[in-house]
């Protein structure tokens, strides 16, 4: 159950130990600087268990600069999408092309997202612009991780041209997914990765299937190329001084031991959740029915589960909906422990 | 267990695999996968078809079971050939039986169920949604079975959450990755 002092409490937590996560960044940056420099630094040892690869992974998401293809498949979809990833003075700057179906494109300069993406999709543009606390919630949580999955170094690959170290995260309960990443030797950088079912089947696939790792990207690979429907938005002004600033009028009685509010994605009508444990992500929503019917029960898109129900409150229906990347049940037991009180109920009723 | 043998057992559960696809499946090592996995599709079938899963998970798992515990017991001390001939049977008593109790023409309904449209992940989700003993199977609903409002629906949280994903996931492109899956046309 959340509380506001139970909020202070993660907040604080959180901002200790992104400090840390700044700290161990800012290390990295002046090893950098100071190789830069030509000035003989001692060489950092290599990782060498499966949990100084996970550190090693952090800034590398962000601090390693590359271009190159992946494919993502779930389900039976597979997308593939180009990338250009730089990251100078301090700033990380993207760009992501779709390389399948309508054209559109992702770019990304700092906390300034444009996204520019098909128009033939049934989907608003304006419902695919990120949203939320940037990142800040999850990278303080790549060590605690490992209290949810167990790692373990599985060995050495090739993916893309370059040698990987691959890892390993069991999860530890019933209630995730398990996870395997492939990581590049000299910096860590995330070239492949499963989501696995406890059974072992691959969910979900992601994978360069070309990769180069430069500082040289030019700024016209920053830029936005494509015509069309464009929507920006500035994520710095989506924070808020609540973690959960949606929750009001409705709890969540469970959730998986390790996942925590991380952002509030924008629901149309109604309320929304995120939460995660620093890999798997599920966001819950909750809104007035309408005039609309959806079936109870789960669906599922490779990793992604969706699960619908209905909850009755002050005589008013509700829909519940808990999407995430992970197992039925647990979005089940998730969206059954939700609670709304009389007093939400008669303010949405009311719209 | 591979994505084409998925396919092939799902194809065969349809009636719709040809001989050669069969006899693959049948020479496949890991037969305990396959039954497995047999097992798990037959439960989701059940729910979507009786709205529950019988408590004792039916009948033709475990008619399978028997036979092929028989068999193998028999079967242990005989030449090489015989396995091959052991594995012809177990999955047609599967498909007799499944004929007997759902139907042939129920496949048709299976497919539907199956949001990516491939057998495999469904029977994942089967395995998933039983995993846990201690809980009750989850009802599946088929995302091409929604009509185009509750389609928009569904879309839009998926989009939602993968903003979310693409932004804060710890795991660079991948939250990207889901973000333009999830804005594709449709499933």
């Amino acid at each position: 159950m959340l509380s506001w002092l139970s909020m202070i409490g993660y907040a604080q937590v959180r901002r200790g130990l992104l400090v840390v996560v700044a700290g161990l960044c800012l290390s990295v940056s002046a090893i950098a600087d100071s190789q830069g420099a030509q000035e003989p630094v001692p060489a950092s040892p290599a990782p060498e268990t499966a949990e100084q690869w996970l550190t090693h992974m952090g800034p590398a998401l962000n601090m390693t600069s590359y271009r190159g293809v992946f494919v993502y498949a779930r389900g039976d979809q597979v997308s593939s999408l180009q990338i250009a990833h730089r990251y100078r003075n301090g700033m990380v700057e993207e760009r992501l092309v779709l390389q399948d179906g309508g054209s559109g494109e992702i770019v990304r300069k700092g906390m300034k997202v444009v996204c520019v993406l098909p128009d033939h999709g049934r989907v608003q543009l304006d419902q695919v612009i990120p949203s939320g606390p940037f990142a800040e919630a999850f990278t303080s949580q790549l060590v605690p991780v490992i209290r949810w999955y167990a790692p373990e170094l599985l060995g050495e690959d090739r993916i893309a041209g370059y040698n990987v170290v691959k890892i390993g995260l069991k999860a530890r309960d019933q209630h995730r997914y398990s996870h395997r990443l492939w990581l590049e030797k000299s910096t860590g950088l995330l070239v492949k990765s499963h989501v696995r079912s406890g059974g072992g089947d691959v969910l979900e696939h992601f994978q360069f299937t070309s990769l180069e790792i430069t500082d040289n990207i030019p700024d016209a690979e920053l830029e936005v190329q494509f015509q069309g429907h464009e929507v920006e938005r500035d994520l710095t002004a989506e924070q808020t001084d609540s973690p959960t600033p949606r929750m009001d009028g409705w709890v969540l009685r469970w959730q998986p031991e390790g996942f925590v509010p991380a952002a509030a994605p924008r629901s149309g009508t109604g309320q929304a959740v995120a939460f995660s444990d620093g890999l798997a992500a599920f966001s819950v929503f909750v809104e007035p029915m309408g005039r609309m019917s959806m079936p109870t029960g789960a669906s599922r898109i490779g990793a992604t589960t969706v699960y619908i129900s209905q909850l009755d409150a002050g005589d008013k229906p509700f829909l519940i909906t808990v999407v995430g990347e992970v197992p039925p049940a647990t979005a089940r037991k998730v969206a059954e422990s939700v609670e709304i009180d009389d007093a939400m109920a008669f303010e949405t009723a009311g719209r | 267990m591979d994505d084409r043998l998925r396919e092939t057992l799902s194809a065969m559960m349809d009636d719709e695999a040809d001989e050669l696809a069969v006899r693959r499946l049948l020479s496949h090592g890991e037969q305990r996968d396959v039954r497995s996995q047999l097992q798990r599709w037959q439960q989701v079938r059940d729910l979507m078809h009786q709205g529950h899963v019988p408590a004792d998970s039916v009948d033709v798992s475990a008619g399978v079971r028997r036979v092929l515990s028989g068999q193998r017991s028999s079967q242990s001390e005989t030449p090489e050939v015989d396995v091959l001939a052991r594995n012809w049977r177990w999955p047609a008593v599967a498909m007799v039986s499944l004929a007997l109790i759902v139907g042939f023409g129920a496949g048709a309904g299976w497919e539907s169920s199956e949001p990516g449209g491939g057998g495999a992940e469904f029977a994942s989700a089967g395995a998933t949604m039983t995993g846990d003993s201690a809980e009750s199977p989850v009802q599946e609903v088929a995302l091409q079975g929604l009509d185009e409002e509750q389609w928009e629906h569904v879309s839009r949280y998926l989009l939602e959450h993968a903003q979310h994903n693409s932004v804060g996931a710890g795991r660079g492109s991948v939250g990207y990755a889901r973000l333009a899956s999830a804005s594709a046309p449709a499933y």
